[in-house]
């Protein structure tokens, strides 16, 4: 063959790897709204910065026929390019050609990037579009499954992954984006489970479609699976893009820096009182963390899932930091056990990636009932106040009002190893809230008093006085100053300041023993 | 004199003024909207006040706003410029009552002259030809139709108030005449908050000549030759020249003569226009008389050698004229281009925006009124005019000739501008011949080619790729570059690792 001729054949490669299924196909996948695997990664990465490898790969099957189809590339389109100008790695499964089905071949195109992403400390990025297992080629698919498992398990808290759900994801294929750092999911056409609503149908009689059992809403509000859940695909891949810029490239490396014109010694009037004095009465931890970080821009993880605790990124004096939050707004607050699991991990997330964490505590305690106990909320629980107490990123506390109890501890206290841990002059710092401590302490004197409602009433606000005020605790040295609330943005980023080269370390070991 | 002076005005014109106040030893004062912070008149004056948002009638249109804050400041003085508040009686009066000088003539001769009606009745008065058409206002369509009959179709509905090009509708028919009412109507409200309507005679193709005229509290009146201002787009004048082309010497004397008149009619103080449609057959017919400084006066400053601001602002003060008609004579010819942020293209559609280069012509009769500078932004809230460029000639032919010069060296990037427009016309054979009116840009506009305004533009396009190619090697190797240089802890932390001796294997057993 000439060089001429090769150049010729080259072309019509390339052209067939470009056309993936077909006319047909790239037909039926936009007319169901969804865009195609190359224009996924063109929207995902830097314009103009995507550089595909194997492209001319294709799968090695010859039974039922396979031989005779062959597309160049199969079913995934692999390779790299950047965001923001920062390298990343990025595969994107191609419905079009064989229904984005996972062959030996796509496995080892996949594992290539990973191992790539790992070696050169760079996220990696997977766009999940695909039928499932590969039929035709038997085990070897479900081989090609547990080698991405496999990487994906060894890139955890090296590289950041994150996984994009763009179209069906079911069976043991849902483990890979499991293991993933973040998932994201759309409205629609999304879907995750392990067995579809035929089987479910088949076993336990329940009808269910697939939108209720595993779409973006049931993922993100229902289970806490998903993490994130965009209206497009487009709105989709831009708030990865946005994610992106809050974390390092690996758990080496810092936060990208983010240049901003919000004041650092800004005073911010809204908080000053905006935690009501009342302990009874709720008001919107969002609306404190607004006031509090650059431009206002808070970027929410699992807004929809325990909405009682709320974790996030933000950036404080151009830094990313990690924000852990307990809502009053919403079951006053209190831990159960998806916010306890829900933060856990959120924070395990940022002490890999060294991303600080920003705590506002206002918490009555652990939430009581037969439901909690029967589910094990003392082995979720622990799983929080385990995630704190391994944490070696700096760590800063602010109770705006209550931190009773458990709650109290778990919530990045002092003895969990807090570096800076303040408090509002709003704060109650006990263990158990003044109502209850009275019946307790006072029991005998409540049972001789001939007026016990009054004498309770009397007692409570002694007690109160005595412990639940955040003096006491300032005297004690458990919290390290009590602020004005419109001085917390100045005071966060002069600690965090002072803390950027913080070392601290955990015994050496092949890992802990997380309540799992 | 005055000792400080307030510019109720933006853009060129403002720069203009606050350039004389510097020549007379006056401080300025500028205002400002929002939108013009950074306003080169802003940065200009001595002085320099915010008004308000925006939109002009939130900032330059409010005249409390601005008395207060000529108030504030101690001026004693306003200078309204063109546009906005500058034929506003109201706003000359307010002055007045809070013992400010309004720079222009009295609140009643600004009111009789806003009135197209009236001026039209004093004009006829004084024995001046108005153009035909109704005597007083219309109130209805029938009305309309009736003098119509007398005076015959085509004819143009206007708006008592309008002026700029706006309020104003050409009806040919009868069946014409109910939309059109409408829709001068509805404009002349929202445009002028007065509906109020008349009808003048449509005179086809005529020349816009006008009289400029000077005079002082003490009724000296002379004026300062003519100028013509046919050159227009959509009723905006966009190319002024110093003395009209139309009119011969007879002519010339005789319309100066008529504009006197007018003036003296009226008991005009200060600077003021009075403009004349000029018919096939020369007869010339009192238009209106605008009651301000002129966009286009720097061409007659130009011929006549007068500095028609300072004049306005010693007249306001009360100084006598120091010329007679006689000692005013005009020499060579001047012209001036508008130059507009707009899109010749595109029909005319404006630009606003940044403006990244911005180059000026200069060199012997080049006159540059810029209201802008190199990274300003034309905002989208106002006239896009953002310049003037005014060039004097020895004649005409020399005045043409340096104008096409001076348009070559004309650079303005990052907007579009008319500039290439102007060049158009500049070269067009019945521009330089004289032979316009009116309706020159309609007539020949749609024969315009593209290629004859941008003569250049392969050339341009070429230069424009060649230069982004280079931008974009120059940003690769500016990655690579920081890309190289880049510390990576991933790396560093690899380099470290891979440094240590494998366990097992101390120095001990190397050494044996």
């Amino acid at each position: 063959m000439s060089l001429e001729d090769n150049l010729q054949k080259l072309g019509d490669l390339n052209r067939q790897a470009n056309a993936g299924g077909g006319d047909d196909k790239v037909r039926r996948q936009h007319e169901q709204g969804k865009l195609l695997a190359r224009e996924r990664l063109d929207i995902l990465l830097d314009h103009g910065s995507f550089v595909e490898l194997d492209r001319l790969r294709t799968h090695g099957c010859t039974d039922f026929d396979m031989e005779k189809k062959k597309i160049p590339g199969d079913a995934v389109v692999t390779g790299y390019g950047a965001i923001d100008g920062r390298l990343v790695y990025a595969y994107s499964q191609d419905f079009t050609v064989f229904g984005g089905s996972l062959s030996g071949v796509v496995a080892e195109k996949i594992c290539k990037v990973m191992d790539m992403a790992l070696k050169n400390g760079a996220p990696i990025i997977g766009i999940n579009d695909s039928g499932g297992a590969r039929i035709q080629e038997g085990v070897v698919s479900l081989a090609g499954y547990a080698d991405i498992f496999l990487k994906n398990v060894l890139s955890s808290g090296v590289i950041p992954q994150i996984s994009a759900i763009m179209g069906p994801c079911a069976g043991g294929a849902v483990y890979s984006p499991a293991i993933t750092d973040f998932i994201f999911m759309l409205k629609t056409n999304s879907y995750m489970f392990i067995t579809g609503p035929d089987v479910i149908k088949t076993v336990t009689h329940e009808e269910v479609t697939k939108e209720e059992l595993g779409g973006a809403e049931t993922h993100n509000a229902k289970s806490g699976v998903a993490h994130f859940s965009a209206e497009s695909e487009k709105e989709c891949l831009l708030m990865i893009r946005e994610l992106m810029g809050f974390l390092p490239s690996n758990n080496q490396e810092e936060p990208p820096f983010h240049p901003t014109d919000d004041d650092p010694s800004r005073h911010d009037k809204r908080l000053k009182d905006l935690v009501p004095d009342n302990p009874n009465r709720p008001y919107d931890m969002k609306e404190l963390i607004g006031a509090v970080v650059d431009d206002g821009y808070f970027y929410e993880v699992q807004r929809d899932f325990a909405p009682n605790i709320i974790v996030g990124f933000a950036r404080l004096g151009g830094r990313s930091v990690g924000i852990v939050a307990n809502q009053p707004a919403q079951m006053a607050g209190c831990l159960d056990i998806d916010a306890s699991v829900k933060a856990a991990r959120f924070i395990r997330f940022c002490d890999c990636f060294n991303i600080p964490l920003v705590t506002f505590v206002d918490v009555p305690g652990f939430l009581p009932g037969t439901a909690q106990e029967y589910n094990g909320i003392i082995r979720h629980g622990a799983k929080l106040l385990y995630a704190y107490a391994e944490a070696t990123v700096p760590k800063i506390t602010v109770i705006t009002r209550k931190a009773y109890g458990g709650g109290y501890i778990v919530m990045s206290s002092k003895h969990l190893r807090g570096d800076i841990n303040l408090v509002y002059p709003t704060g109650e710092i006990a263990v158990m809230g003044p109502e209850g401590a009275t019946n307790i302490v006072f029991r005998e004197a409540l049972e001789k008093a001939q007026d016990p409602a009054k004498a309770r009433e009397e007692l409570a606000a002694n007690y109160r006085e005595t412990f639940a005020n955040p003096f006491k605790i300032a005297e004690l040295g458990y919290v390290d100053g009590v602020i004005y609330p419109e001085e917390t943005r100045p005071v966060l980023i002069r600690s965090l300041e002072m803390l950027k080269n913080k070392r601290d370390q955990n015994p050496p070991k092949k890992h802990g023993n997380i309540p799992l | 004199m005055f000792k400080r002076l307030l510019i109720a005005n933006r853009g060129e014109i403002a720069v203009r003024i606050i350039r004389v106040c510097r020549e007379l030893d006056i401080e300025s004062v500028a205002v400002y909207s929002e939108a013009d912070r950074d306003s080169l008149h802003v940065k200009y004056a001595d002085y320099a006040y915010p008004i308000g948002p925006p939109p002009s009638v939130e900032s330059y249109l409010s005249i409390d706003r601005i008395i207060e804050v000529a108030k504030k400041t101690g001026a004693d003085a306003i200078h309204p410029g063109y546009g906005f508040l500058a034929e506003n009686s109201e706003f000359a009066r307010s002055c007045g009552e809070n013992g400010i000088v309004f720079i222009g003539p009295s609140p009643e001769v600004i009111e009789q002259m806003g009135d197209k009606v009236k001026a039209r009745a004093i004009m006829k008065a004084a024995g001046i030809s108005v153009v035909p058409g109704s005597d007083g206002i219309l109130s209805s369509e029938e009305e309309v139709v009736r003098v119509a009959q007398t005076i015959g179709y085509p004819f143009m509905l206007k708006a008592v108030a309008g002026g700029g090009g706006k309020g104003l509708r050409l009806v040919r028919s009868e069946r014409e005449v109910p939309s059109a009412y409408r829709a001068v109507r509805s404009e002349a409200a929202s445009s002028f908050g007065d509906p109020r309507l008349y009808v003048e005679k449509y005179l086809d193709r005529p020349r816009h000549v006008e009289v400029q005229i000077l005079a002082d509290q003490y009724g000296k009146v002379v004026h300062l030759y003519d100028r013509e201002c046919s050159i227009q787009r959509r009723h905006q004048k966009i190319i002024e020249e110093c003395p009209a082309p139309a009119l011969d010497y007879r002519m010339r004397r005789s319309i100066g003569r008529v504009a006197i008149q007018g003036a003296r009619a009226v008991g005009y103080v200060g600077v003021g226009t009075l403009e004349f449609l000029l018919d096939r057959d020369k007869n010339f017919y009192f238009l209106e008389m605008n009651t301000r400084l002129q966009v286009e006066h720097a061409v007659t400053e130009g011929v006549v050698g007068i500095d028609l601001v300072k004049a306005q602002i010693e007249v306001a003060d009360g100084a006598n004229l120091p010329w007679r008609q006689r000692h005013i004579s005009p020499t060579g010819h001047a012209i001036e281009c508008r130059i507009y942020a707009e899109d010749p293209e595109n029909d005319f559609m404006p630009c606003p925006g940044k403006i990244d280069g911005l180059r000026l012509p200069e060199g012997l009769g080049v006159r540059n009124d810029c209201g802008v500078y190199e990274g300003a932004e034309v905002p989208i809230y106002y006239d896009p005019m953002i310049a003037k460029l005014i060039i004097w000639g020895e004649n005409r032919v020399e005045a043409i000739l340096r104008m096409r010069r001076a348009l070559r060296e004309y650079q303005v990037r990052g907007i579009k501008t008319n500039i290439p427009f102007h060049q158009w016309i500049l070269r067009h054979p019945r521009f330089m011949a004289g032979d316009f009116n009116t309706s020159f840009i309609d007539d020949e506009y749609r024969y315009m080619r593209k290629e004859e305004i941008y003569p250049h533009k392969d050339i341009a396009l070429a230069s424009a790729a060649i230069a982004a190619l280079h931008r974009e090697q120059e940003r690769a190797l500016r990655l690579l570059e920081k890309g190289a240089a880049e510390k990576s802890n991933w790396r560093e932390a690899g380099r470290r690792a891979s440094l240590r001796p494998a366990s097992g294997f101390s120095g001990k057993s190397w050494k044996r």
